[in-house]
């Protein structure tokens, strides 16, 4: 069941264009893939406190290239503040004018960004296209 | 303008304000206004809508020199209160600021009413002494219970009665009102649902929640909200409470009412109402309940922390 935004299980697609790989990170309630279009990685199920760590490092090995670095999370049934914490963390790694590019931010993540005061980052973007249903 | 007075307005005032009725509510607060506006102060007043209704008309086009904020929306959780005169303060950017404060009315639920108790309380750490702020909280003396009379007299340095302001002799300078221990909550009834949980059961914490939400017909966005605001809780139990807690569920006075006990303590009195700066440290959780939830009530002691998350159904 997905506690955050309503849809059934996370057997969904990705973003409208994008093309997933295979996994390079997987648990039991996670699977990370990258993606080809665009340069970037899909997250699919619960990031919390229990895998934020892994995720992280998942994340920060993927950060390679010259260009922004886009992240699915519109298959995201569950972030908590940890994971929020996590992705604004990799970010801060950018340089050169790069952004971490989130994509199909679930509305309570977006408003939690807010909240916490990492709602304005210069190399954090949030993009506003939404998740297709 | 003298010399003492100038004096006098460079520090932080927390003043009580005893009043009967409307119509005295408002010859009490106006001068008191009009007096900030003259001294070129950000005045902010932050009261029942009734009591905002009734000023503007008082003051008519020197209305416009105040900002207004309905405490029914600003302060509905009365945690959010002390960070919202915090931003204003911040923005008077040095200036002397004054502010009317009015956070609690005789609507307000038993648990939100000692939640505002506490909120004056705090009112005493969270403002720096140096902070060039009159803050003044009014108490409708003809509609408040005595006993709430009483602790606004322990809670606020001074108190103006009549036409004197002088300090009060009840002044508590601690930072809680009376019995702010774990045992004060008052017991959950004997209905509710209690789990054991650890590290490996946060999962488990979030479909409680939901269950909950869903039983008490909560909408989605409001179930999302606390679903979070309760991991969020219990995260802090595994990290910081000794590795997990005890989850308790029931409804309560037209609430949902989500508890968590755990073996930990909290030093910090004001942790839940501290805005949380863009620097990646620091610990988040109790300030998003709070901006989450409804109300948010947290007992700490040497043998143990409780915290309850209320959501209105």
């Amino acid at each position: 069941m997905s506690l955050i935004r309503g849809i059934s299980e996370g057997d969904g697609l990705p973003m409208a264009g994008w093309q997933e790989a295979e996994p390079v990170y997987s648990d039991k309630q996670l699977v990370i893939r990258q993606t080809i279009p665009p340069d970037g990685l899909s997250c699919r199920g619960v990031i919390d406190v229990s895998n934020v760590d892994s995720v992280a490092a998942t994340l920060a090995s993927h950060l390679d290239g010259d260009s922004d670095v886009h992240i699915d999370l519109s298959q995201v049934e569950f972030c908590d503040v940890s994971g929020i914490r996590a992705l604004v963390s990799i970010s801060g790694h950018l340089t050169d004018g790069r952004r971490l590019v989130l994509h199909g931010l679930p509305p309570l993540l977006a408003k939690v960004m807010t909240l916490v005061g990492w709602g304005d980052l210069p190399t954090l973007q949030i993009c506003d296209c939404r998740e297709d249903s | 303008m003298s010399e003492p007075a100038l004096q006098m307005d460079a520090a932080y005032r927390h003043d009580a304000l005893l009043y009967q009725g409307l119509q005295d509510f408002v010859h009490r607060t106006v001068s008191f206004i009009r007096n900030g506006i003259d001294a070129g102060e950000p005045v902010l007043v932050a009261t029942t809508a009734a009591h905002i209704a009734a000023l503007h008309s008082e003051l008519g086009p020197d209305a416009g020199e105040v900002r207004f904020a309905d405490m029914a929306e600003v302060g509905s959780n009365p945690a959010r209160i002390i960070p919202y005169w915090m931003d204003f303060i911040a923005q008077a950017g040095g200036r002397p600021v004054r502010g009317i404060g009015e956070p609690i009315w005789a609507g307000r639920s038993p648990a939100e009413l000692v939640e505002c108790q506490r909120h004056e309380s705090l009112l005493n750490a969270a403002i720096e002494m140096s902070t060039s702020m009159w803050l003044l909280c009014p108490y409708d003396t003809s509609a408040l219970p005595r006993d709430v009379i009483e602790e606004a007299r322990r809670s606020h340095p001074f108190v103006t009665e009549g036409a004197t302001r002088r300090e009060s002799g009840a002044y508590r300078p601690g930072l809680e009102p009376t019995a702010a221990g774990v045992a004060s909550l008052p017991q959950p009834p004997a209905q509710r649902r209690e789990f054991a949980f650890g590290p490996a059961d946060l999962g488990s914490v979030r479909g409680i929640a939901a269950a909950g939400a869903a039983e008490a017909g909560m909408t989605a966005a409001r179930t999302h909200d606390l679903v979070l605001a309760a991991h969020e809780v219990a995260t802090n139990s595994v990290r910081h409470g000794g590795g997990g807690g005890v989850l308790r569920v029931w409804r309560e006075d037209g609430s949902l009412i989500c508890e968590f006990r755990d073996g930990g303590r909290l030093d910090d009195p004001l942790a839940d109402r501290r805005r949380p700066e863009a620097s990646v440290a620091g610990r988040r959780g109790l300030w998003v309940a709070n901006q989450l939830c409804d109300l948010v009530q947290i007992r700490s002691e040497p043998t143990g922390t409780a915290v309850r998350i209320h959501m209105r159904t």
